[in-house]
């Protein structure tokens, strides 16, 4: 599991109050019981913790998967190291 | 019980500066929906867009005294305030003064007087304010400023429930002329929430579209923030028909729930509470509503909830309704909200024109019903009604019909 990943997977479940385990690439946010304003601070810490901004686009809260966030949060920080 | 009709109305959003403007804006669907003109490119994440108040300049409007009072907030409800007033030919003096009141939805405030003096505080570390700024900013000041300006004496405040501000202060006046303890009411809702630090915090909660707004439609992806204020005259019929006044609707009934639920997600069932609310309150059988202006914001989650609502509310009726949101055009101006879109539904009884809903791409599944898409329809509108909905769950909802 890479870094960025266990990061992303630690935040997730310290905001949901969930063990990691049950946390999975291809489990989505709803899937975890994360929805409405919870899943927004979700993305908000992850921003604030990594320092970048996800876009709207990046951050499906409907049916985008945990992997598919992992994803974008690697593409953001990628940009910003060739900044 | 009295019955209340409305015998002026003023209006002032981005579609013009002036109730017969906005009106025929939107019979002939434009959108004042643009690049923000008075935030610097950059500044903002997303998209950068909002329908602002254009070519505007209060001086037009207010002379030097007054203006170092105002925040554009409760300039903006003084201009529509000033022409509802003058269309209905009401007058204020003597008894009459104290026996109308001022009711006025808002949302966020004073946002711009706030947002220069943080600026000046925190950015610019200037330790001296301007001794005005709590005067233009404080929520109640366009109540103050509509019942200093026209001499009401009766009761004057201001109602805050979020983007449900304007149709919750309506029910306010009607509860309290159908009381009898005013005979009359200047009634409606402003809005002047385009700042820096407003923006950027609905960015945050990443409900903005970052394209356009398209309500109902396939591919919306969120609302777009507007500004402006309606304004109206609210009085007994048998006032209006002693002076002779145009009646331009009757406002028959108003109705309020809030879902204690959520304090973002939507529920079909506290807004269903609000329309069988105020269909009840006016003892109107849903049958004989035509129109529903509704909420309508773009969101994924309202534009499905609101139309799960109405299919609750009207059963089979519901397919024979007209459903439009013309926050496309005016944009989503919170507190002023339901004062602006009461334009439409007026509009729609009076001139037989239901006004569409703007930048339909196509049918979503979760919203099916008849939203007059991107071009406005000639039809017979005997009654309608104006739905909107705040977060934090709360809800009202005003039914008008034609002139008795």
């Amino acid at each position: 599991m890479s870094t960025v990943q266990q990061e992303t997977f630690d935040i997730i479940a310290k905001q949901a109050k969930i063990e990691l385990d049950t946390i999975k690439p291809e489990s989505t946010l709803k899937d975890l019981g994360i929805a409405s304003l919870d899943a927004i601070e979700v993305i908000f810490d992850i921003e604030e913790h990594f320092n970048i901004n996800l876009p709207n686009e990046d951050t499906d809260l409907e049916n985008g998967t945990v992997g598919q966030l992992v994803a974008a949060i690697e593409r953001q920080l990628a940009q910003k190291t060739a900044e | 019980m009295r019955r209340l009709v409305i015998t002026g109305m003023g209006a002032i959003c981005a579609l013009g500066h002036d109730a017969p403007s906005v009106w025929k804006a939107m019979t002939e669907g434009r959108s004042g929906i643009g690049p923000i003109h008075h935030i610097q490119p950059g500044q903002l994440r997303n998209g950068g867009i909002a329908a602002e108040v254009s070519d505007y300049d209060p001086a037009h409007f207010f002379d030097e005294a007054r203006r170092a009072l105002l925040d554009p907030f409760s300039e903006y409800a003084l201009i529509a305030a000033n022409e509802a007033i003058r269309q209905s030919g009401i007058r204020f003096d003597g008894e009459a003064g104290a026996r109308t009141a001022v009711v006025i939805g808002t949302g966020a405030g004073g946002e711009t007087t706030r947002d220069d003096l943080y600026e000046r505080l925190y950015g610019e570390h200037q330790g001296r304010f301007h001794p005005l700024g709590i005067v233009r900013m404080m929520t109640n000041a366009p109540a103050s400023q509509v019942s200093m300006v026209h001499g009401i004496t009766g009761p004057s405040f201001v109602v805050a429930s979020a983007c449900a501000s304007s149709n919750h202060a309506f029910a306010q006046a009607a509860m309290m002329i159908r009381s009898g303890l005013v005979d009359a009411a200047v009634v409606g809702g402003t809005e002047a929430c385009i700042t820096l630090g407003t923006l950027r915090a609905w960015e945050a909660m990443r409900v903005l579209a970052p394209d356009t707004c398209r309500p109902f439609s396939q591919g919306r992806r969120g609302l777009v923030l507007g500004e402006g204020a309606g304004m109206y005259v609210l009085e007994t019929l048998e006032s209006a028909q002693k002076r002779g006044a145009e009646i331009l609707c009757e406002l028959v009934g108003t109705g309020m729930s809030s879902d204690a639920g959520d304090i973002a997600a939507p529920s079909d069932i506290g807004a269903a509470a609000a329309m069988n609310a105020a269909l009840r309150d006016g003892g109107m059988s849903p049958d004989e509503v035509d129109y529903v202006n509704a909420h309508g914001t773009g969101t994924v989650a309202n534009d499905s909830t609101e139309t799960r609502a109405i299919h609750r509310v009207f059963g089979a009726h519901a397919r024979e309704l007209a459903v439009t949101s013309t926050k496309p055009m005016h944009g989503h101006a919170l507190g002023a909200g339901g004062a602006l879109e009461l334009v439409a539904a007026i509009g729609a009884i009076h001139d037989g024109i239901v006004p569409p809903t703007l930048n339909y791409l196509g049918p979503d599944p979760a919203c099916d019903l008849d939203y007059v898409p991107n071009v406005a329809r000639e039809m017979t509108v005997h009654a309608a009604i104006s739905n909107s909905f705040a977060f934090g769950g709360l809800n009202a909802v005003v039914a008008i019909r034609r002139a008795p």
